[in-house]
């Protein structure tokens, strides 16, 4: 059995949870003003998720600290945003990143191995200068780092030998963090209808309100960079500020919007997380055209956005301005416009040389 | 009145007789009551899917009874295998690599294969170009025969997946199961159950773990100068990069060198200094290259240099979690031979074309379109062109199946 002090660190372990089943808590229970200082801290880790984009520091009750998690992710369960959700899942897995950070070899080998089943050994090993500590099965390995785009995560970039992979302590923390994620985001995508008392109530409706508060922020905030907002051709700017005002867009809009911010060098967790933020998207279906437009799936190609002539006959040509004169391409537009906004200094931007267009 | 060409109802003929006798060769895939199977009849053109079946006899009733041109069952475990595919509720796959002699490029398809412009009636040997030489468009009746040659670049290829599934992925032989495909190669699945919940992302890193491709030299050694020793026997694609261009530069022409897109410095160090560059690979830490080449010429020298090292598989096949893939120890309707389950000890000497031959037996009389030299167990037939033949019956039936004879008499 795991301490109080551990499980409040890390509520989401098999133990922690266990723990709580334990202490028998029931919902209504939580009007009694005895656990206010329970729904308050839960109450604080999701106004954190949702402004600092990770969960802070905790209290020093250990007890209240475990019980605030089952009790935030009832109250982000209870907002119903699937936006919402995946900014607090997101949060609570960066808290625990950065806890296990400080954690033994062992400890984190452990976690992996009893919290997620991960096949993992600990097992230094020199490199190229670079120290490896871990072992990982290669279906362990997979299943987490899938979602990274980076070179180095590639499994053919890897030493794999026998079905295991070389992970340095860093890289098997960081997909540790994807496991918590995917815990997290399971757990309050359940949707478990509960009768939530009055009291409680309120403080779902406090967090909504400042959720609405910074959608916008959020997902503004998330484009990189590389990607200058500023420099969108107008067809594009409306499509993507009808995207943060979750207007429904057309197939074309959609593409286009897409495949120019996947060509704009932006991140494509970070482009799910925008199209998830309209709730009428399917994660899973967005995730995959998503990818599909940047050439991660089927053809393998990476689309560049349909030019002027083709907008213009689906209609999502929108109010060209001055610099649309003599440009037939808005990736062209968007060159032009960064280089004359940056005063004509060099930038990356992560355009490809790609020709190829195409719908969805 | 003379039959159609291919004369299926004589080939069908011969495909129940073989059922009937040898049905019982039939195996059940793993899990059987998971899988949807599918048949391909010889008078339809569509398959018929979502087969099910409770045990192996059942299944091999249904074969003798139908007689189906093409018998696939799914790499993918269902709840309700039966159900219309959004009904289906997948628990799972096996792992899966198809190497077909179509997407390896043998020197022999010039000898063998040709093909015809659709559009315009162009004809030419070996494989169909991107787009017609003389019309522009770019769709061609090909035809693909299969040749020793061929067959043995395709085991070759499934040879080093093993090695790979093996040495780095970590399985043992007990977990592989080597098929010839019947035709132009070899199906390999891994049936582990670690693997079944694989999805679609991890079996592209797969795909493109054994294809090598998206292999950047800067993570296997090949960074900075550092000390150290050589990286030549070391694991994964590590040593395989380090042994690739070794075999590489030890072996190629200087036309093909000059083919690379090299800088010009790393052009003439190669050329000049190549037997210095093999020295420090086989003596020091592979990073010392650099002194040779810049990072640049290095990718494509090791690009160019891994082709031989990575096995060349269907894509598409992999990444598929809804395939079906044909049944082992069942016959392909596009040639009459087996679809057969090789044990991987031995691999190495398996001949299809003397092994995989289902129909033995009497001779008959086929006249015959055209077909190159082509070979049957020892007998070489062929090649053919407008002319009356008599055939051992493994021989006709191949040429029945590929529409390319039919029976006289
Ligand atoms: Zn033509
Ligand atoms: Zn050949």
């Amino acid at each position: 059995m795991i301490s109080e002090r551990e499980a409040a660190k890390y509520p989401f372990l098999k133990e922690a949870t266990s723990l709580v089943e334990t202490l028998n808590i029931k919902v209504e229970d939580l009007a009694n003003p005895n656990y206010s200082r329970i729904l308050d801290r839960g109450e604080r880790r999701v106004s954190e998720a949702i402004i600092d984009g990770i969960v802070g520091n905790g209290v020093p009750d250990d007890l209240t600290e475990l019980l605030s998690m089952p009790v935030a992710i009832m109250l982000v369960s209870a907002v119903g945003d699937r936006f919402l959700e995946r900014r607090y899942a997101h949060a609570e897995a960066a808290r625990a990143q950065k806890l296990l950070w400080s954690e033994s070899e062992a400890f984190i080998a452990e976690l992996a191995k009893r919290q997620f089943g991960w096949e993992i050994k600990y097992a230094r090993r020199e490199l190229d200068e670079q120290t490896y500590l871990f072992e990982v099965g290669f279906v362990d390995y997979l299943r987490n780092a899938g979602s990274f785009h980076e070179d180095k995560w590639k499994l053919v970039n890897r030493v794999l030998s026998g079905g295991r992979v070389l992970l340095t302590r860093m890289e098997v923390i960081r997909l540790l963090q994807v496991e918590v994620e995917d815990f997290v985001l399971g757990r309050v995508s359940k949707h478990i209808r509960v009768e939530i008392p009055e009291t409680v109530q309120a403080r779902v409706e406090n967090i909504s309100k400042l959720f609405e508060e910074h959608r916008r922020r959020i997902s503004g905030a998330e484009l990189p960079p590389e990607a200058v907002s500023e420099a969108f051709p107008p067809c594009i700017k409306h499509a993507f500020e009808g995207l943060l005002s979750g207007r429904r867009a057309s197939h074309m809009e959609r593409f286009a919007l897409t495949s120019f911010l996947v060509n704009s060098g932006m991140d494509l967790e970070q482009i799910l997380q925008l199209f998830v933020s309209v709730t009428d998207f399917d994660e899973q279906l967005t995730k995959y055209q998503i990818e599909h437009i940047a050439g991660l799936r089927g053809s393998r190609t990476r689309y560049t956005p349909p030019n002027c002539a083709t907008m213009r006959t689906h209609g999502v040509c929108y109010n060209p301005d001055i610099y649309c004169k003599g440009v037939k391409h808005p990736l062209t537009y968007y060159k032009r416009r960064v280089q004359s906004i940056k005063g004509g200094e060099k930038t990356s931007l992560g355009i490809t040389g790609s020709n190829h267009q195409g719908g969805i | 009145m003379s039959e159609d060409w291919g004369s299926i109802r004589f080939v069908k003929n011969q495909f129940r007789r073989f059922y009937e006798a040898k049905s019982k060769f039939v195996k059940a895939p793993t899990e059987i009551l998971r899988r949807e199977f599918g048949f391909l009849s010889f008078e339809g053109k569509t398959m018929i899917r979502h087969l099910s079946f409770n045990n192996e006899d059942q299944l091999r009733s249904a074969i003798v009874e139908n007689t189906p041109a093409h018998i696939y069952y799914s790499s993918a475990y269902y709840k309700n295998p039966e159900a219309e595919m959004d009904k289906k509720c997948w628990l799972g796959a096996d792992l899966v690599f198809d190497i077909d002699a179509d997407h390896i490029d043998t020197a022999c398809k010039e000898d063998h294969d040709n093909w015809i412009c659709k559009s315009c009636g162009l004809e030419g040997r070996g494989r169909a170009p991107q787009t017609c030489s003389r019309c522009g468009k770019n769709s061609f009746e090909e035809e693909a025969w299969l040749c020793d040659r061929c067959l043995e670049a395709a085991k070759f290829e499934a040879q080093k997946l093993i090695d790979i599934l093996i040495q780095d992925l970590g399985f043992t032989p007990l977990d592989l199961e080597v098929n010839f495909t019947g035709n132009r190669g070899y199906h390999v699945h891994v049936k582990a159950p670690m693997i079944h919940k694989l999805d679609q992302i991890g079996r592209r890193e797969i795909v493109d773990y054994i294809t090598g491709t998206g292999l950047k030299v800067e993570f296997h050694g090949f960074s900075r100068t550092r000390g150290g020793a050589s990286t030549m026997a070391d694991p994964g694609w590590r040593g395989r990069t380090a042994r690739a261009v070794y075999d590489y530069l030890s072996e190629a022409d200087e036309a093909s060198i000059q083919g690379l897109k090299l800088s010009s410095q790393a052009l003439k160090n190669i050329l000049e200094e190549k037997s210095e560059i093999l020295k420090v690979l086989r003596e020091d830490h592979s990073s010392r290259i650099l002194k040779y080449l810049d990072l640049k010429s290095l990718q494509a020298l090791v690009e160019a240099s891994i082709k031989k090292q990575a096995s060349a598989i269907d894509t598409v096949v992999t990444t598929d979690l809804h395939r079906l893939i044909r049944l082992p120890n069942t016959l392909h309707g596009k040639t009459g031979f087996m679809a057969q389950r090789v044990n991987l000890d031995d691999l190495e000497d398996y001949d299809p074309l003397t092994r995989a031959i289902a129909f033995k037996g009497d001779r008959i009389r086929v006249m015959v379109k055209r077909a190159p030299k082509f070979r049957i167990g020892n007998e070489v037939l062929g090649p053919f062109k407008d002319e009356q033949t008599i055939l051992p019956v493994a021989g006709a039936v191949f040429l029945l199946c590929r529409r390319a004879a039919r029976v006289e008499g």
